[in-house]
């Protein structure tokens, strides 16, 4: 019979597991709760805080599962041969499937390691792995512990993606082995997207929550955050180019040249996800078509990153989570002034602060104002008429208006954060509710400018944009009123916080589907009028709605809060 | 410390808490306690972990809604004008649970922002207690950086800007280091020398409270079994000479629970 000692040198699975079991529900337990951040936990016995803590989790993960598997289910759709006759007549069938899978492939990659930078923060912060470093356990044992940890953050999405996407792929090519030969390019893409979680979550917990305060610096930190953004932009931008990608390829397979588009399947995932397409049997070639020994060089080259970054992974969170994650202190060495601002305008700048140390809390702020960028560039790059730019313009104002107004509630779960201090402050929550909805008021009007400006350099119409874009802040506002003041509302009755990003989502989802109706009222009302009745009298008309709908939720929304915050 | 702003409620004590209780669930915390700081006075709330201390000071500042009862600052109710009670208060909780994302600098600007301070009174007296508690260095680094004694420096700073009339700390030398300890010891007796300001001082360190503190209320199952002066509760136990951890576990009927303890964990 083994000894206790043996069987723990051996760091067995099971004893890892064991450790790695509770580790989670710790981590869950201060996700959902935030008692680290002075929360009280609702009164009930620790076994049922635990499951309900557990049970939020699960419930954020199914719901990036249920977008996951949406989008794999929805790849049944393109690849449907009518479906490519829509984007494209003359790309080979082979080529195209491969696109469209290396397509999926790459958003599940960029929706997880976007995913997994919500959390991983909280993980690398959270003190359980040093925790379980204190314990009287092996080296092997603990980075097996570490890894399932940080693997079970990403269990229900990671299982969807390898279920469904070849699934799906099967399905539509009618062949088993084209499904399973698919599995490789979605498993990279999960392995790839945890690496890139980890080592990009360290770096903003390192660089970005734990950077120096300061203008330049402050500069500096929403500099890194538009790069980390990117990915995630990313996201949605392949999906707008995706059809003009298509003929790119089209056009490469058509009149060549071979090396160039031998050059783009050797990017990542295209070799992997066109090995579905030769199993199906399916023609890669036009008039050019790809080289066979490049898709089998790209093939091995993947498979190696694929072994050399699941082995670095094995020791990475141990190793990672352990550090002292800030940066090393350097003293400034003065005092100078200190500023300070009204109630509400202070609200707002310790959200931005907060944000920008906060990767997750950034990226709502940064994605509108991104993808009010993008297409003011794009009017540029894709020379539309001077009626489309109009409707390019409008079309990202509106887009503007519902991303900040759907992301607003988020910010209530600042709050959250030093919950147990703010409450003993003199501080109204009418002048909390200033504070967050100037701040959504703000990333609204924000990315408008950003559009406006690029799109009037095409077309010089000022008082028609500006006047759209004045016409819908009063129903941002109004939406704004009514979301925050609804979580209000409901913290008031339950004591409690009730959103943040990545746990107990169900609220900030359910105050956000009012909220888009108030905002996208206005939106819809313009739609309806401009065509018969003219531009004029569309955005007159926007703008009464509008004005209305703040007359209407305004007196409710600044009945809450009399006395001290929610 | 600097002298203090005009204090509303002046006739009224800093703080009156009446038959207050407070309950989770069917949990009772804290029954039915009933205890005045009174003008120029430094109260002691002493009690074992659990007895109810962070639930009364919680119920104080507005952190727990209590059950039954009324809180009063300078007569102002708790429930009823909490923001003009929360006005004259400063706290010190009994963790350093701060905006981890801010620097001290931003958390005090923020704090400032929220109790309406001039921008020259706080630059002056966050330098002056920067220097003082040696956290100068420190003032343009998050919070979730530091350590937890200097965390602990911040938030006695935040809790001191405004220079507030009433004083809730709960283990506020908790992490400092001595030379801080000493400073807020200083502190808190010139404080109260003026005999308008008060001092709510939880803590479950005898020697800190029979140093600083005029009277104490020990606290036991969320009841409180007895309450004055060191020499008061002295003679309330009939023992001249006992000292205030003597007294706290003769009150706290925890004598012949330290004795069976200690005899369990030495005869093995």
């Amino acid at each position: 019979m083994r000894s206790e000692r043996s069987r723990a040198a051996d760091g067995s699975w099971r004893e890892a597991w064991r450790l790695a079991d509770p580790a989670y529900t710790e981590l869950a337990f201060q996700a959902i709760y935030a008692v680290r951040q002075g929360n009280l936990p609702p009164d009930l016995p620790s076994d049922q805080l635990a499951a309900r803590a557990r049970s939020r989790v699960r419930q954020s993960k199914l719901m990036v599962s249920f977008l996951l598997g949406f989008l794999s289910l929805g790849s049944l759709l393109f690849l449907n041969p009518i479906a490519q006759q829509l984007f494209v007549v003359l790309l080979p069938q082979g080529l195209y499937v491969g696109t469209v899978l290396g397509a999926l492939v790459v958003l599940e990659l960029t929706l997880l390691w976007w995913t997994g930078l919500q959390v991983l923060p909280a993980f690398l912060s959270s003190g359980i792995v040093p925790l379980l470093r204190s314990l009287p356990v092996n080296a092997p044992t603990l980075r097996r512990a570490a890894l399932l940890l940080l693997l079970r953050l990403f269990d229900a999405p990671a299982i969807t993606c390898l279920v469904l996407t070849p699934l799906a792929a099967g399905i539509a090519l009618h062949s088993v082995v084209a499904g399973l030969l698919l599995i490789p390019a979605v498993l990279a893409a999960i392995v790839f997207a945890i690496a890139l979680a980890l080592v990009s979550g360290r770096f903003f917990v390192r660089r970005v929550q734990g950077a120096q305060g300061g203008r330049l610096r402050s500069a500096v930190r929403w500099a890194y955050l538009v790069l980390w953004a990117i990915p995630a932009f990313a996201m949605y931008g392949f999906i707008v180019v995706a059809p003009a990608f298509l003929r790119y390829i089209a056009g490469l397979a058509l009149v060549g040249p071979t090396s160039v588009l031998d050059l783009v399947f050797l990017a990542f995932p295209f070799p992997l996800t066109m090995l579905p397409a030769y199993s199906a049997g399916l023609p890669t070639a036009g008039v050019h078509g790809l080289d066979a020994p490049v898709v089998v060089a790209g093939v091995v080259v993947y498979g190696l990153l694929l072994a050399g970054t699941a082995y670095w992974l094995v020791g990475a969170p141990l190793r990672l989570a352990s550090d002292t994650p800030m940066a090393a202190r350097v003293g400034l060495g003065g005092i100078g002034r200190f500023r300070v601002t009204s109630i509400a305008v202070g609200v707002l700048r310790k959200d931005l602060r907060t944000a920008s140390r906060t990767p997750g809390f950034a990226f709502l702020i940064l994605l509108p104002l991104l993808d009010a960028a993008a297409l003011g560039i794009w009017t540029y790059v894709a020379t539309p008429s001077t009626a489309d730019v109009f409707s390019l313009a409008s079309g990202a104002v509106a887009s503007a208006a519902l991303l900040a107004t759907f992301f607003g509630p988020a910010f209530f779960a600042i709050e959250v954060m030093g919950y147990s201090y703010t409450r003993s402050l003199p501080l109204p929550g009418r002048s909390v509710l200033l504070g967050k909805v100037t701040l959504v008021a703000l990333v609204y009007v924000l990315a408008s400018v950003l559009v406006v400006v690029l799109t009037l350099l095409r077309i010089f119409s000022p008082v028609l944009f500006v006047g759209f874009v004045a016409a819908e802040l009063p129903a941002i506002l109004a939406a704004s009123l009514l979301e925050f003041s609804i979580l209000f509302r409901r913290a008031q009755s339950k004591g409690l916080p009730i959103t943040n990003l990545f746990a107990g989502a169900w609220w900030a989802a359910a105050v956000s589907i009012p909220g888009l109706i108030y905002a996208g009222a206005p939106l819809l009302l313009y739609d309806l009028l401009h065509d018969g009745a003219g531009t004029t009298w569309a955005v007159t008309a926007m703008a009464v709605l509008a004005l209305a709908e703040l007359a209407v939720v305004a007196p409710w929304a600044f009945a809450v809060g009399r006395g001290g915050t929610a | 410390m600097g002298a203090a702003g005009p204090i509303a409620g002046l006739g009224s004590p800093p703080l009156s808490v009446e038959g207050l209780t407070v309950r989770y669930g069917t949990k009772v915390a804290v029954r039915a306690l009933t205890f005045t700081v009174r003008p120029g006075e430094v109260y002691g709330l002493l009690g074992s972990n659990g007895a109810g201390k962070s639930s009364t000071i919680r119920s104080i500042v507005g952190l727990v809604t209590p059950s039954e009862g009324r809180v009063r600052v300078f007569g102002h109710d708790g429930r009823e004008g909490g923001l003009r009670a929360k006005e004259l208060m400063g706290y010190v909780p009994e963790s350093t649970l701060l905006f981890d994302a801010l620097t001290p600098r931003e958390f005090l600007e923020y704090i400032a922002s929220v109790r309406r301070l001039p921008a020259a009174t706080v630059s002056e007296r966050t330098a002056d207690y920067a220097r003082a508690f040696q956290i100068v260095d420190e003032l343009d680094h998050p919070l979730a950086t530091l350590s937890n004694g200097t965390r602990q420096k911040v938030i006695v700073v935040a809790a001191l800007l405004h220079q507030p009339p009433l004083l809730i700390l709960d283990e506020p030398l908790n992490n400092l280091d001595p030379r801080s300890v000493r400073i807020v010891k200083e502190l808190l007796a010139h404080y109260i020398s003026d005999g308008r300001r008060g001092v709510l001082f939880s803590t479950h360190t005898m020697e800190v409270a029979e140093q600083l503190c005029h009277r104490v209320g020990i606290l036991d199952q969320g009841t409180l079994q007895g309450e004055g002066s060191v020499a008061a509760l002295r003679e309330q136990i009939e023992e001249g000479d006992a000292t205030l951890e003597a007294i706290f576990l003769r009150l706290t009927h925890e004598e012949e629970g330290v004795r069976d303890a200690v005899r369990t964990l030495t005869s093995r």
